[in-house]
Order: C-alpha cells, then sequence, then structure tokens
C-alpha cells in the first residue's frame, strides 16, 4: 500500500479550538506525508490532546481546514477518512478478551449474529502484523501494561490505514517493551502509514520521529525537520525560556549521619532488602516495572504486611504505620498520585494541609477551628510554584504538574528529615519537572535524605548521589555517582538471570 | 453580593425551591402558615432531621447507614420500656442513647475493622434492630409512658417545639464536629478518597468506627424523640422513613461518593421534603399520589445538583 509520496495524505491548515472564548489551539498547519512520523511536542496544556481530538474527530474545530488526500472533508470523523489514534487512558475493556475488544467497533457478522471464528481471525492476522505472540481469547486484564498497549494500537490500525496518532504511548510500558513498539513504529512507517507522535520524552521523538512541531499555550511556536535540532534548543521552545542545567549535585560527603536503614525487609513482592541512606543524600532506585520498587516503599511504611527491620535516626522502629513515620519525620510520596494521592474534589487548601494540619493553623479557643489555614496555604503554594486561580479550587481542576505538586507539598510541609518519593515527576511536563529536580537538591543540601524511585532513568542520573538497582524483588545492584553508567545500569535491571550480583 | 447569593444558591440550590414552596402553600392553602400547622410540621419531621444528620455524615464518610430506621424503631422499643419499669425520663434517654451508640458501634466496627461493605452490613444490622424491636413489644406500642415525656412532646419556645430545638441542638452540634475538627476534616478527606487519606497518615479505621458509631446514636436520639412526639414507643415507627430520610440528604445535595457535601444542605432537604407533604396534604391531595411527586423532584433535585456542580468547574 505503498503512496505517493510526493502528495501529502493529512494537510492541516489553521486548525483553531476555542472553548467558551478561551484560545486553546491557535491557528496550527502542517503536512502530514506518507511514511513520515511527526513529532508533537509541547508542555502540559500546549494544546497537543486538543489538537489530537480535532484530528480523529472527537472535538469540532473552531475554525481551520482539515484535509485528507488533498480533499477537504468537511466533518471529520476519524475511522471514516482513515485516522485513527491511540489515546493517553488506555479504553479497552479489561473483562473482554483481545479480539473482542480489537474488534468492538465494527462486529463481524450480521447484525443479530457475531461472526466470533472472523473476528478471532482478524485479531490474529492483526497481532501477526504486529509481531506479537498474544493469545485473541485472553482477557485483556490478564495481560501487561505493554500488551494491551499492542492490543489499544491493533485496535487502531484495524480502523485507519492511512493516519495513526499516538499519545503518550509509552508511559506505562518497560524499556523493552518501548523498544518493541518502536520496531512496529518502523514497519508501519516502511508501509507508508504516516504517525502523529506525542510525547514527554524527547530522546523517544528523536528515536522516531523525522520531524517535529512545538506547541506552546496553543500556538505552533516551531516545526520542520528534526534532524540537526538539537535536544536543548527543542526544549527552550517548549518552555519558551532556556532551561539551565539542573545544579548538580555532585558528591555528598560520607560524613553524613545514617538517617535510614533497611535490614532484611522482606513482603510479597520484594524480599530481602537492605540499605541504608544518610542526610544530605540522594539515593535513586532503578528497576522495570514491577520490580517491587513501590511494593518495597509501601512495606516501609507499613502499607502491606512485611518483616525485616527499619532504623530511623538509628532507632529500631516497633510499629510500621504512615503515621508513626510521620511522627518520625519520615514521608512517603505515593506512584498513583489519583488513587492513593489526592483527594481530588476536595480544594487544594484541604489537599496541602493533609499530612500537617498544624502548621497551617492556629487554634486558640477550645482546641477548635482552622482559623489561618486559607492564607497560610495560599502562601506555601505560592513558595511552591503552584499556579492556582484561587487555593479553593478543587484538586482535579489542576493540571498535572500542579497536582504533583500539591501532592509533593503536602509531604514537604511535614519537614520531614527522610522522604521516600515515588515516581516524582511521573506524567508532569519539562517546566515542573526542571522545578521540582531542583526542589529535590535544595532539600538534600538541606540535610534530608531522600530515596528517588524513577522509571525514568536520566532523571536519577541527574538527581542522586548513588543509585541501587532493583529486579524482581531484589536489589541486584549498586552503583556511585562516579560509576553512573545508563547502558549497565539498564542491562543489570532487565536482565533475567539470578546472577551478577555486582556492588 | 449577587455574586454571593447566585454562590450561595449553587452550593444550595435547595433554598429557592423551598422558599418558593413555602410561599406558593401560604398562598394556597388558608391552613398552611397556622400556628398549628407550623408546629406539627415542625414536631412531625423533628425526628427525621435527627437520623438524616447521622446519614449524612455516613454519606459524606462515602458510606451509607441502612440501619438508621430501625435503629430508631428499637432504641424507642428499648427507651419506653425501661421508662415505663423505671418511671424515669433519663433512665430512658440513656437506653436510647446507649442501644443506638451499640448498634452504631456494631456497624463500624464490622464495616471499619473487619472490612464488611457498608450496604451488607448495616441492611443485615437493620434486619435484627427491627426484629429486636417487634421482640421486646410484642408488636404493639409500648404502655406507659411518662406523663413529663408527653409534656416534652408538647412543650413548646415562642412557638417552636422543644423537640425541633431538641434536633436543632443536634444539628448545631455535628455541625461544629463537622467543620472546626481534624475529625470532621478527615470524615471529608476520607470520603473524598479513602487510599489517599490512608497515605496520608490519617487513621481511617478509627474514623470509619467513630462515624457510624455517631450514625447510631443519633438514631436512639431520634429513637427518643419519637416517644414525645407520638406518646408511645412504637416498634415500627422507624422503619418507614428510611427512604425520607435519604432523599432528604440527597435532595439537599450530599452526594453519595463521599466528600462533598454539608449537614446544613440536608438541613434544607429535611425542610424541602417537610413543607412539600404538608402543603400536600392540606391541598387534599392523596398519600400515594404524594409519593409520586416527591419521586420526581428527587429526579429533579439530583439532576440540578449536577447541573450546578458541573457548571462550578
Amino acid at each position: 500500500m505503498l503512496q505517493d509520496k510526493a502528495h501529502p495524505l493529512l494537510s492541516v491548515r489553521n486548525l483553531t479550538k476555542s472553548f467558551s472564548g478561551k484560545l486553546v489551539v491557535a491557528g496550527i498547519s502542517f503536512d502530514l506525508y506518507p511514511g513520515q512520523v511527526i513529532g508533537l511536542v509541547g508542555e502540559n496544556g500546549a494544546g497537543k490532546s486538543t489538537s489530537k481530538n480535532m484530528l480523529c474527530g472527537l472535538l469540532e474545530p473552531t475554525d481551520g481546514q482539515i484535509l485528507v488526500n488533498g480533499q477537504t472533508v468537511e466533518s471529520n470523523e476519524g475511522h471514516a477518512h482513515g485516522i485513527s489514534a491511540v489515546h493517553q487512558e488506555l479504553s479497552l475493556f479489561g473483562s473482554l478478551t483481545v479480539a473482542e475488544n480489537m474488534c468492538i467497533g465494527a462486529l463481524p457478522g450480521s447484525r443479530l449474529r457475531v461472526d466470533w471464528q472472523q473476528m478471532q481471525c482478524i485479531a490474529r492476522e492483526q497481532l501477526n502484523f504486529l509481531g506479537m505472540d498474544i493469545d485473541p481469547d485472553a482477557a485483556v486484564f490478564s495481560l501487561g501494561a505493554g500488551q494491551q498497549q499492542i492490543v489499544e494500537i491493533g485496535k487502531a490500525l484495524l480502523h485507519a490505514d492511512k493516519v495513526l496518532i499516538l499519545d503518550e504511548p509509552t508511559t506505562s510500558l518497560t524499556a523493552l517493551e518501548r523498544e518493541k513498539l518502536f520496531r512496529i513504529l518502523d514497519k508501519l512507517k516502511e508501509r507508508g502509514m504516516a504517525i502523529i507522535f506525542i510525547s514527554h520524552f524527547l530522546e523517544e521523538i528523536y528515536r522516531v520521529c523525522d520531524s517535529y512541531i512545538v506547541l506552546r499555550d496553543g500556538h505552533q511556536v516551531a516545526g520542520g525537520a528534526l534532524a540537526g535540532v538539537s535536544r536543548r534548543k527543542l526544549e527552550a521552545l517548549m518552555v519558551g525560556r532556556a532551561l539551565e542545567e539542573s545544579a548538580d549535585h555532585g558528591d555528598v560527603s560520607d560524613t553524613g549521619t545514617e538517617a535510614l536503614r533497611v535490614e532484611h525487609l522482606d513482603s510479597a513482592d520484594c524480599r530481602d532488602i537492605s540499605f541504608a541512606v544518610r542526610h544530605g543524600e540522594v539515593v535513586g532506585i532503578a528497576g522495570l516495572m514491577g520490580a517491587g520498587r513501590t511494593e518495597m516503599a509501601e512495606a516501609l511504611f507499613g502499607l502491606r504486611p512485611s518483616t525485616g527491620s527499619v532504623h530511623v535516626q538509628g532507632a529500631l522502629l516497633t510499629e510500621r504505620s504512615v503515621a508513626a513515620m510521620k511522627a518520625l519525620d519520615v514521608c512517603y510520596l505515593p506512584e498513583d498520585r489519583r488513587n492513593n494521592g489526592l483527594f481530588l474534589n476536595r480544594p487544594v487548601r484541604e489537599n496541602l494541609s493533609a499530612a500537617a494540619i498544624s502548621r497551617f493553623i492556629r487554634r486558640r479557643l477550645l482546641k477548635l477551628g482552622f482559623a489561618g489555614e486559607r492564607l497560610a496555604t495560599q502562601t506555601f503554594s505560592r513558595a511552591m510554584g503552584i499556579s492556582i486561580p484561587h487555593i479553593d479550587v478543587k484538586v482535579d481542576a489542576l493540571s498535572g504538574g500542579n497536582q504533583q505538586k500539591v501532592l509533593l507539598g503536602r509531604w514537604l510541609a511535614s519537614e520531614p528529615k527522610v522522604l521516600i518519593l515515588d515516581e516524582p515527576t511521573k506524567g508532569v511536563d519539562i517546566g515542573a519537572k526542571f522545578d521540582i529536580h531542583n526542589r529535590i537538591g535544595e532539600i538534600a543540601r538541606a540535610g534530608a535524605a531522600i530515596v528517588v524511585i524513577s522509571s525514568d532513568l536520566p532523571e536519577l542520573l541527574q538527581v542522586s548521589h548513588r543509585i541501587l538497582v532493583m529486579r524482581k524483588g531484589r536489589i541486584v545492584g549498586e552503583f556511585r555517582r562516579d560509576q553512573f553508567d545508563s547502558v549497565k545500569i539498564i542491562s543489570l535491571a532487565a536482565s533475567t538471570g539470578e546472577e551478577g550480583l555486582a556492588t | 453580593m449577587i455574586k454571593a447569593l447566585s454562590e450561595s444558591v449553587q452550593t444550595r440550590p435547595v433554598a429557592p425551591v423551598l422558599i418558593a414552596l413555602f410561599i406558593g402553600f401560604s398562598l394556597f392553602s388558608p391552613y398552611f402558615l397556622t400556628t398549628g400547622n407550623m408546629e406539627a410540621l415542625l414536631t412531625a419531621n423533628s425526628v427525621v432531621l435527627i437520623a438524616s444528620v447521622g446519614m449524612t455524615l455516613v454519606f459524606l464518610l462515602g458510606g451509607i447507614d441502612l440501619s438508621i430506621s430501625t435503629v430508631i424503631s428499637v432504641s424507642a422499643v428499648v427507651s419506653g420500656l425501661v421508662m415505663a419499669g423505671t418511671g424515669s425520663i433519663w433512665w430512658g434517654a440513656m437506653a436510647a442513647m446507649s442501644v443506638g451508640l451499640s448498634v452504631g458501634l456494631v456497624n463500624g466496627l464490622l464495616i471499619g475493622l473487619l472490612g464488611l461493605t457498608p450496604f451488607i452490613t448495616t441492611m443485615a444490622t437493620q434486619l435484627i434492630a427491627r426484629g429486636v424491636a417487634f421482640v421486646l413489644s410484642k408488636g404493639i406500642a409500648v404502655q406507659g409512658t411518662p406523663y413529663g415525656m408527653l409534656d416534652f412532646g408538647f412543650l413548646t419556645f415562642h412557638g417552636i417545639p422543644a423537640v425541633t430545638l431538641t434536633a436543632l441542638l443536634v444539628v448545631a452540634v455535628c455541625m461544629l464536629l463537622l467543620t472546626l475538627t481534624d475529625w470532621g476534616r478527615h470524615v471529608m478527606l476520607i470520603g473524598s478518597n479513602r487510599n489517599a487519606a490512608r497515605y496520608s497518615g490519617i487513621n481511617v479505621r478509627w474514623v470509619e468506627v467513630s462515624v457510624y458509631s455517631v450514625s447510631g446514636l443519633l438514631g436512639g436520639i431520634a429513637g427518643f424523640i419519637s416517644i414525645a412526639t407520638l406518646g408511645n414507643a412504637i416498634p415500627g415507627v422507624g422503619d418507614t422513613l428510611l427512604l425520607i430520610i435519604i432523599g432528604a440528604v440527597v435532595l439537599g445535595g450530599t452526594t453519595m461518593e463521599g466528600g462533598e457535601g454539608s449537614i446544613g444542605r440536608t438541613v434544607l432537604g429535611v425542610g424541602l421534603l417537610a413543607v412539600l407533604i404538608s402543603g400536600l396534604n392540606l391541598l387534599g391531595i392523596p398519600f400515594y399520589d404524594q409519593l409520586i411527586i416527591q419521586g420526581l423532584l428527587i429526579f429533579l433535585g439530583t439532576w440540578l445538583a449536577m447541573k450546578l456542580s458541573a457548571r462550578r468547574h
């Protein structure tokens, strides 16, 4: 199905969208040729998702034109024009099979009878093409996140043969699965498919795309061939200011006293974990999805049952619970901020004060009331760089980056001496990520001991003094700052054998 | 001024409806705005008001307490028997509150500590409480209510029945607890996101146990008050109130999902249903037609609350 490379498959002219008078996308224009991969980059709220939704027919543009094969499309129906999107939030039915999920939009067979066999064939063919060994009869919930993502792509490809739009497709994938996905994209590209790739990770943009478009505040600020454009320049275009290199943490003195010591921690998903963190030190924990890192942290805080001993400031912990840890100035920033972190339908004020209410209020008479909370949280949120219209806005309404800052703020307000930060920059844009990294450096220099769990290896290399690698519930390696080597760390995290317990 | 007004209407969409109904009924029925009718209206709804506050607290926590209706019944019966035996109103009050608190505590322990679902747990205690009420009373109204209790039922201050003042006192105390204490804040946060509350170091179990206990306690107080308003402890007194209680809370705008709503809203919800029922009675609308109107009103109320909360985003 190789098509004419000289004519664009999809052209967009001055595409504009405004919601109740507020301009969200302000006139983007580009041409997409067969076999071309365009990277759509920008911070949260830059208008990427809105653009995507207009292109795949979920939103009606306020102004502008969409041309498919040179023909103006009056009302864009996405699928009907061969355009399909894989959205950031997977839209699969967990209890249905892979085949059912892929064909759900257009079940084969007659109106009254589904042709199950035909459905099987379609799904199998699609999976074979993608080179994935997935059973079409398997229920989707039994698959890993990576395989689910592939099913979602297979589903999208069934409907679209011209343009595929991928919105943050790698956020829940491991390094191996990511590479597999990229190879599939290469294959699609060879077949003449045009792809729009939306991602926060610039290294992925460079791996996958040949051209780029930068959106900032809804405006198309730059675009063109990717070759020769430096990463630094892309970042500066996205943020609208030059990001100086975040302060290098350098070496921590070995003289800091020990803040946290974990010995032989055993839980359902982590085994025999022992490590120690000093005051002023940032320890990164690397590993693949499912390596037991979050489970280890939760076990530390009594959020799941475990055995072993934990010492804080040299004293053995008798009771393991969030409240007990809080009393010792130890805090845990959970990975899943929507499910385990934020009170979404409560105001920012209450979210910020939830873990350290006494810091924000003055109680005099009868020890009642929350006097002063509004003002104190307002001041605090400004210091945290959280941008909100007012302090009583519900957290639900904030962008991912601001939500993360609210959650981080909640724990920083408790003035912790030991922090365990689980994916502290997951789903936040570059500007917010930069701010959070700097803050981690600041509090470490002020003497706190910090453990950062992250799947973003460049982040760990940037902020940590020392990196521990976890695999299958165990700590399998340790790297000091002068030994940092991303290739070694990745291969240690991903290798399957039990051998090679490097130290 | 106008902005503040529109904001308060948005958070309390029931208020303008309540005022409109009140004015409407006053115009259409010459009896509606009489002292007698107002006293009857307030007296008759004091029990529902107290129980609705308990239900509101449970709703805010993200749970439900189906047992509150028959807790009213069983605590009324036990209280009536104690008063008939001892002749003391105080012992009767103590008995009602202890019975309510005990059932609430059982609910709380089963839900908070053992992790049973609120719906099933409180449905079971609802049945048990209902059965006990009938067994203890042999199915008939408990005789021998002290005269002091009857006097309490008829007592008024400036036209406001003493039982209503008692109910309003309960409302005020619960409002203060909910808005001024850490406990109240924790109730809202757990209702909003139970996991996040756990991860923030809030003692979720203790708050859950306490909220169901308070709900039971309020059921007990409501049972005691029912004796004063009806003259006797009646074994089925609370059984039919459950849907009115839930209806009042929901109509007021407290959602079942938790973390959103207030006791003030519930007071308005109770007021709306009270005015509606009283007015429809005076206009001679038959009972079953009233049920249809109540049902439609609850639809309307939920829809309105949803619309308004969507617009605020």
